[in-house]
């Protein structure tokens, strides 16, 4: 076997004409690089200049004001809630979605799209622009923070479903329906058994996103300790920010390391 | 097309319950890719109150697309195809009560392997039960006696809580005649239930089949190209080649004559 691969064909030379067009990528690549850096006005001088302004807000920065952590807890409490439910609310919304968007499920050309549609613009749409948009509907607080996450992520998960949905073994499907079991019985008893593992790796994954996304989502005013956060920022007290991302530091970390403990252990 | 199907229609002729077939084909074909492909020609026979009759052919003669036309796997191009009289290739509505009165063993067991042995064979209920039950995985005590009662048969009760996968091909397969047997069936078709399974274990499997066959009375029809297997098991064949039935009568009237239709040149890999 061994044998089979030497060192010449695992690395095949490239052909005058593939390299070519290997220079001429690069090329295009490096003009397009350069023409955006210009749109962004991006400047060393500038950052260079701006260097002890830096310094000097980090220089504020130190040390941190612990007192920051009194009546932080719930803060914190409700940015877990909120990826918490919003995970719960992105399950509730792809599911199903990601059902009808199976193509060995769905048959139907014109469902299927249409809920490949619906999830492409809840998952194109970023949650912070729908937590805008829930802010405005229903108020501060957390509560539109958890409906933002759970329809952007809804969409994603939808997506992700729909995928580990056509990826399971067809045979056992084609069992059921021999048996006369219904479509929703052959789901419930041939596919969702080879997707779950799957399925919870996808939520415990998303929830973890959730959490880091919440913290940001609670400085537009959906809650949270994002919001504890900007408040600090807006009374130039940054001795107390320090001590609130230092918080949040702790707390992604440690939902990070428990997610992907809980992650590894989930039987294939 | 088929004018003359109406003469033998089990239900016109008026034979008594116990005397009609339990399956008939009519005048069955298929095809695929819009008529390019033929699986079956003309394909028209009965099967008995019973019987075990074994399906030989050499792979492609059309064998795994006869079978799943009984159960609507497959739809036929043309013909009729009656459960115990009732015509059900005409009839989507009742598809599932016909379903539940044909089970099914495949050649790849088609087991949910992360399930446990018993939900496999609870799966073989559904049929029985509404969806909204379903949704809460519940199933009656009259199931899950009849699960366990199913896997005794095939002498698999201790290890009803196992995994699935945690158990051989032949004690899978078994598993998946258990799952057959849970529906209660008139019938069960059997796609080449042994041809991933070394002859050992082959033949115990068919001895399961044979059993429940003659003990509960329920017809067989089985796929299978080793011909040894055919004679032995068989009470009856139907010979497939390149989808028409060349032959139909009891493995006595098998001579190689007929063989050699069957397989054509491919004779000598059939017997090996």
């Amino acid at each position: 076997m061994r044998r089979l691969i030497s060192p010449a064909a695992a690395q095949p030379r490239l052909s005058l004409g593939g390299r070519a067009k290997f220079l001429f990528y690069m090329a295009g690549g490096a003009t397009f690089l350069a023409w955006s850096a210009n749109a962004l006005e991006l400047s060393g001088g500038e950052l260079f200049h701006s260097l002890p302004v830096i310094g000097r807000y980090i220089v504020r920065m130190i040390p941190p004001d612990w007192t920051a952590l009194d009546g932080l807890w719930g803060p914190t409490l409700d940015t877990i809630c909120i990826a918490l439910w919003g995970t719960v609310i992105a399950s509730a919304i792809g599911f199903p979605l990601g059902i009808l968007a199976a193509k060995n499920l769905n048959g139907s050309r014109v469902l299927r799209s249409s809920a490949l549609a619906i999830l492409n613009v809840l998952r194109s749409i970023s949650e912070l622009i729908w937590a805008i948009f829930f802010v405005s509907a229903v108020g501060l607080g957390p509560f539109p923070g958890a409906l933002a996450l759970g329809v952007n992520f809804g969409g994603i998960l939808g997506r992700l479903y729909a995928e580990a949905i056509e990826n399971v073994d067809p045979k056992p499907l084609e069992a059921l329906r021999a048996t006369g079991a219904s479509r929703v019985q052959t789901i419930l008893f041939a596919v969702l058994p080879q997707v779950l593992p799957q399925i919870v790796s996808y939520n415990l994954y998303w929830f973890e996103v959730g959490v880091r996304s919440a913290t940001v989502l609670g400085m537009i005013g959906a809650g949270g300790i994002g919001f504890e956060l900007v408040t600090t920022i807006r009374l130039y007290d940054f001795r107390q920010t320090s001590a609130i991302l230092l918080v949040i530091l702790g707390l992604v970390t440690l939902i990070d390391q428990a997610s992907a403990l809980l992650r590894g252990s989930i039987v294939k | 097309m088929n004018m003359n199907v109406s003469t033998t229609n089990p239900v016109i002729s008026g034979a008594s319950a116990e005397k009609s077939p339990i399956v008939s084909l009519v005048n069955v074909s298929k095809t695929y890719i819009r008529g390019k492909l033929v699986a079956l020609t003309d394909v028209s026979f009965d099967i008995g109150h019973g019987e075990f009759v074994v399906i030989l052919g050499p792979s492609g003669a059309g064998k795994s697309t006869m079978l799943r036309c009984i159960n609507r796997l497959a739809e036929p191009t043309s013909g009729q195809i009656f459960l115990r009289g009732n015509e059900i290739t005409s009839a989507p509505r009742s598809l599932r009560k016909a379903r539940q009165e044909i089970g099914m063993v495949f050649q790849q067991f088609n087991l949910v392997t992360r399930l446990s042995v018993i939900m496999n064979v609870l799966s073989g209920r559904l049929s029985y039960r509404s969806t909204w039950r379903s949704l809460f995985y519940s199933f009656t005590r009259e199931d899950r006696a009849i699960a366990l009662e199913c896997l005794e048969m095939v002498a698999l009760g201790h290890k009803a809580f196992q995994r699935a996968d945690t158990l051989s091909g032949g004690e899978q397969q078994r598993v998946a005649i258990a799952r057959a047997l849970a529906q209660r069936p008139k019938l069960i078709l059997a796609d080449e239930p042994v041809a991933s399974l070394d002859p050992k274990i082959a033949r115990q499997v068919l001895d399961y089949l044979k059993d429940v066959s003659q003990r509960l009375g329920i017809s067989v029809v089985c796929n299978l190209h080793q011909i040894d297997f055919a004679r032995e098991y068989a009470e009856r064949i139907i010979g497939l080649s390149q989808g028409r039935l060349i032959f139909d009568g009891p493995p006595s009237a098998l001579t190689d004559d007929i063989l050699n239709q069957i397989y054509g040149s491919r004779m000598e890999s059939a017997v090996g």
